[in-house]
């Protein structure tokens, strides 16, 4: 029971960067009609701003905002710089994404290098509840996902923004002729996505070692977790995390931890086919060009 | 034996009856029109006969062969040609290989039996619809009249012996709809079945043979235009909604 | 004159390293071909194409390592092997367009190079698989580079012609019908469906080519270098070079095979520079750098006949 529950909440907390990336794309794809390949490495130069202010001396939790910060500028220099041409040709933003997710990359590389980056844990203390040893950073990191989704769900399907936010993405004409500011939409919704990534990239590294390639591999699983949630749907991009990661735990735990990264690719592959618009349903994302 | 022949096809999108059970039998070598106001159903049965939407109920026969539910290209292959109210083009390409790709496809596959017109080259069409001077242009840098005729080249090289016209004056100016009614007329001489949908009334009992008129899906009236023209159903249907 | 410098180009004497740039780069052009035609023509773009050269690749080392059948009789094999996989592969493009469609080539590309890490001794695992050399043919020996080198332009002429003939054919036509209008290209009578398929197996018996090549080029093989990692440069490249004019891929290899070399940029900066001529590329000269330069050559020939 005790390493049961330890599991948990180790598994919940590696889910938990999932679900952030995963809302991210979920948001830009679904939501924006944008395709970012890049957004992967938007999360790896979240965990390497992180790594790159604590090891100067800052405060994790600063670091943290400082990241969110960062990454959030580069979502809106990106939207305002290259994916505002191609609102029309989703195709060419697609493309546009692998020369920038190449950029980012190799940027990275230039500065630091390819060696894998950690930072010390931030808290650096357990809890002992009722003989279990819980990581406090690891909670935290639950902690905030758990708030983030809650204030995420909230503006899309509650407030007035997320309404002419969804109805903008239904009917970008007419909810230009009510007056909604369709483009404006778009930049904000990227922009959220990207801090989004940043955060998970600063919670990430205070998990696991970060690397310039992380990006690649986290982003199959993001766009994994927003199919499978359906495009656009912030509790469905939960859900696909908390599968993701169950599918993931159950891998390594029963036999052939060697081919974990595979589900998910095979279960991508079957959704695409299947149901585009993602399992728990949500809009078609980008007209297809 | 008419050439096309509908018989109780119904369509439903969702619960939305588009038709309601519609019969109609059309010949070649006739100019056959269908009208009715914006939503009566008339381009879901060109899409439901040109197999691009399937039907919820009833059958298509074309030369007495069922075809209902056959793939699109299918159906164009056995000589029956639509174009589209959209005025589409291969809008990258120049417009004399828009017109040389529908034409080798005609000539490979069309049922060389029903062959009306045994066209000699891409340009002999492009002459006959009149964009002979504009065939180096680029398809999609063209004003809205020549996409128009275009789209029918490009159904007329298929080799079809019936060809479905969704539209075809719609947007068109004046001049350009004559040019258009003239060459519909000559198709019919051809021997070429044309059937054109239209809710305008003028334009259409000038040029068609036969009107069937739908409404909500179901054929309220067929015959020749002067007789449909006044029946009373009609006239209600239309009263207001048309000049 | 391009021929003339093809067949010149050893015998400038560069030296080793310029003489085996040249063969990847020819190599990545054959493949970039297959790639052209499927992009360029049909307008299906993938980022998964080097799963096809892999699998042209592992092929070829497969049946050498357990039938001990040789690199001319591999040939076939291999491409018929990509086609094969490249069709099935296309099988959902039928039902999802665009970019769905792209991200599940993606996929499949990843998933490859997983099954080939876990493939145990058949495929050789991580370490991958060494193939031995190509068998002496009407008397030529092809351990020396320049005879593997004239082997490479050899094929890659013929896929440039072959290119050349699709391009200018009935069925290129159809092709650029289907990229253009699906909806109006059935209703002149195109098997859409058959078409598509049919251009994945073309774009992958090139890459099936360009594998087997590869393999019996480098001597031995292994997954990282057909994941999602090499796809992502093959369609940069053929984004740089542009995918509808026939030397487009071929500019597109060596752009970005010898531009760093020339430039003596190393690999990361030289990286920077693809991502940034992606972007530039684009967004300013959709049709490539092959459109640009087929442009400025229009722009710049009726002033040199005055």
């Amino acid at each position: 029971m005790e390493i049961f529950f330890q599991q948990l909440v180790n598994s919940l907390s590696v889910a938990s960067v999932t679900i952030l990336i995963g809302m991210g794309i979920t948001l830009i794809f679904g939501l924006a009609g944008i395709v970012n390949f890049a957004h992967g490495e938007f999360l790896m130069v979240g965990g390497m701003a992180t790594w790159f202010l604590v090891s100067a001396g800052i405060n994790f939790f600063i670091a943290v905002l400082g990241a969110m910060i960062l990454v959030g500028f580069l979502g809106f220099v990106a939207e305002r710089g290259l994916f505002r041409f191609t609102l029309e040709r989703p195709m060419n933003g697609f493309i546009m994404s692998i020369g920038l997710s190449v950029i980012l990359q190799h940027v990275v590389i230039r500065l630091f290098n390819e060696v894998q980056k950690t930072i010390p844990d931030p808290i650096g203390q357990v809890w002992v509840v009722h003989g279990v040893d819980i990581i406090v950073m690891r909670a935290i990191v639950i902690a905030i996902t758990a708030i983030v989704v809650a204030i995420t769900y909230f503006c899309i399907s509650r407030s007035r923004y997320g309404l002419a936010l969804t109805a903008s993405i239904a009917d970008p004409d007419t909810a230009a002729l009510m007056g909604i500011p369709v483009r404006r939409y778009v930049t904000g919704v990227f922009i959220y996505g990207s801090v989004l990534a940043g955060l998970g990239g600063a919670l990430m590294i205070a998990l696991f070692p970060i690397t310039p390639f992380t990006g690649s591999v986290v982003i199959i699983r993001g766009f994994a977790v927003s199919l499978i949630g359906g495009l656009g749907n912030v509790g469905g991009a939960v859900v696909g995390g908390l599968l993701l990661g169950l599918v993931d735990g159950l891998s390594a735990g029963y036999g052939f931890p060697e081919w974990t990264d595979a589900y998910s690719l095979v279960l991508m592959i079957a959704i695409l086919i299947v149901r585009p618009q993602g399992l728990l349903g949500g809009t078609l994302g980008p007209k297809a060009s | 034996m008419p050439a096309l022949e509908v018989i109780g096809l119904q369509k439903e999108f969702g619960g939305v009856t588009a038709l309601a059970g519609v019969d109609i039998s059309i010949e070649t070598g006739k100019i056959a029109g269908i009208v009715g106001p914006n939503g009566s159903g008339k381009t879901t049965l060109f899409n439901v006969v040109a197999g691009v939407y399937k039907p919820t109920g009833g059958r298509v026969l074309w030369h007495g062969k069922d075809i209902t539910g056959k793939p699109t290209y299918e159906i164009n292959r056995r000589g029956l040609a639509r174009t589209f109210q959209q005025a589409m083009s291969f809008s990258g390409l120049s417009v004399r290989e828009n017109v040389q790709i529908s034409y080798e496809h005609g000539r490979s596959h069309s049922a060389t039996s029903q062959r009306k017109i045994n066209w000699s080259s891409p340009d002999e069409i492009l002459s006959f619809v009149g964009l002979d001077r504009v065939a180096n242009e680029l398809a999609g840098s063209m004003p809205f009249g020549n996409l128009r005729l275009l789209g029918l080249a490009l159904a007329l090289s298929t080799n079809p012996s019936l060809l479905l016209l969704d539209e075809p004056a719609a947007g068109l100016s004046e001049n350009e709809s004559e040019v258009l009614t003239n060459l519909i007329l000559r198709l019919a001489e051809m021997e070429i079945g044309v059937c054109l949908i239209d809710h305008d009334m003028f334009f259409m009992g000038a040029l068609c043979e036969r009107l069937i008129v739908l409404n909500f899906g179901t054929k309220i009236a067929e015959g020749p235009p002067s007789i449909v023209l006044n029946d009373p159903s009609v006239v209600e249907v239309y009263l207001g909604i048309e000049k | 004159m391009i021929l003339a410098f093809l067949i010149a180009f050893p015998l400038l004497n560069l030296g080793y390293r310029f003489l085996s740039l040249a063969i990847t780069t020819g190599v990545t052009a054959i493949a970039l071909y297959g790639l052209g035609i499927q992009f360029g023509q049909a307008g299906i773009m993938s980022v998964g194409h080097a799963a096809f050269v892999g699998i042209g690749a592992y092929t070829a080392a497969i049946v050498a390592g357990m039938f001990g059948i040789g690199f001319w009789l591999a040939i076939p094999l291999s491409i018929v092997m990509s086609a094969l996989c490249a069709g099935m592969v296309g099988l959902p493009s039928l039902r999802v367009g665009g970019q769905h469609y792209i991200i599940i080539t993606f996929c499949f590309c990843a998933l490859l190079q997983i099954i080939l890490t876990n493939g145990g001794t058949f495929t050789g695992a991580a370490t991958g698989l060494d193939v031995g050399s190509i068998d002496h043919l009407f008397g030529i020996n092809f351990d020396q580079l320049r005879n593997i080198y004239y082997l490479v332009t050899l094929v890659l002429i013929i896929c440039l012609v072959t290119t050349y003939l699709i391009i200018n054919s009935p069925y290129g036509r159809t092709l650029r019908a289907i990229r253009e209008n699906e909806m109006l290209a059935r209703a002149i009578g195109i098997n859409i469906g058959l078409h598509k398929i049919g251009v994945f197996m073309v774009s992958g018996a090139f890459a099936g080519m360009a594998g087997i090549l590869q393999a019996y080029y480098l001597r031995h093989i292994s997954p990282i270098l057909y994941g999602p990692f090499p796809s992502l440069y093959l369609a940069l490249m053929i984004m740089l070079g542009g995918s509808r004019l026939i030397y487009g891929p071929l500019i597109g290899a060596v752009i970005v095979s010898f531009l760093p070399e020339i430039m003596r940029l190393d690999p990361i900066d030289s990286r920077i520079a693809y991502g940034i001529g992606l972007l530039i590329v684009v967004l300013l000269l959709p049709g490539g750098v092959s459109a640009g330069l087929l442009d400025i050559y229009r722009r710049l020939r009726p002033r040199s006949l005055k």
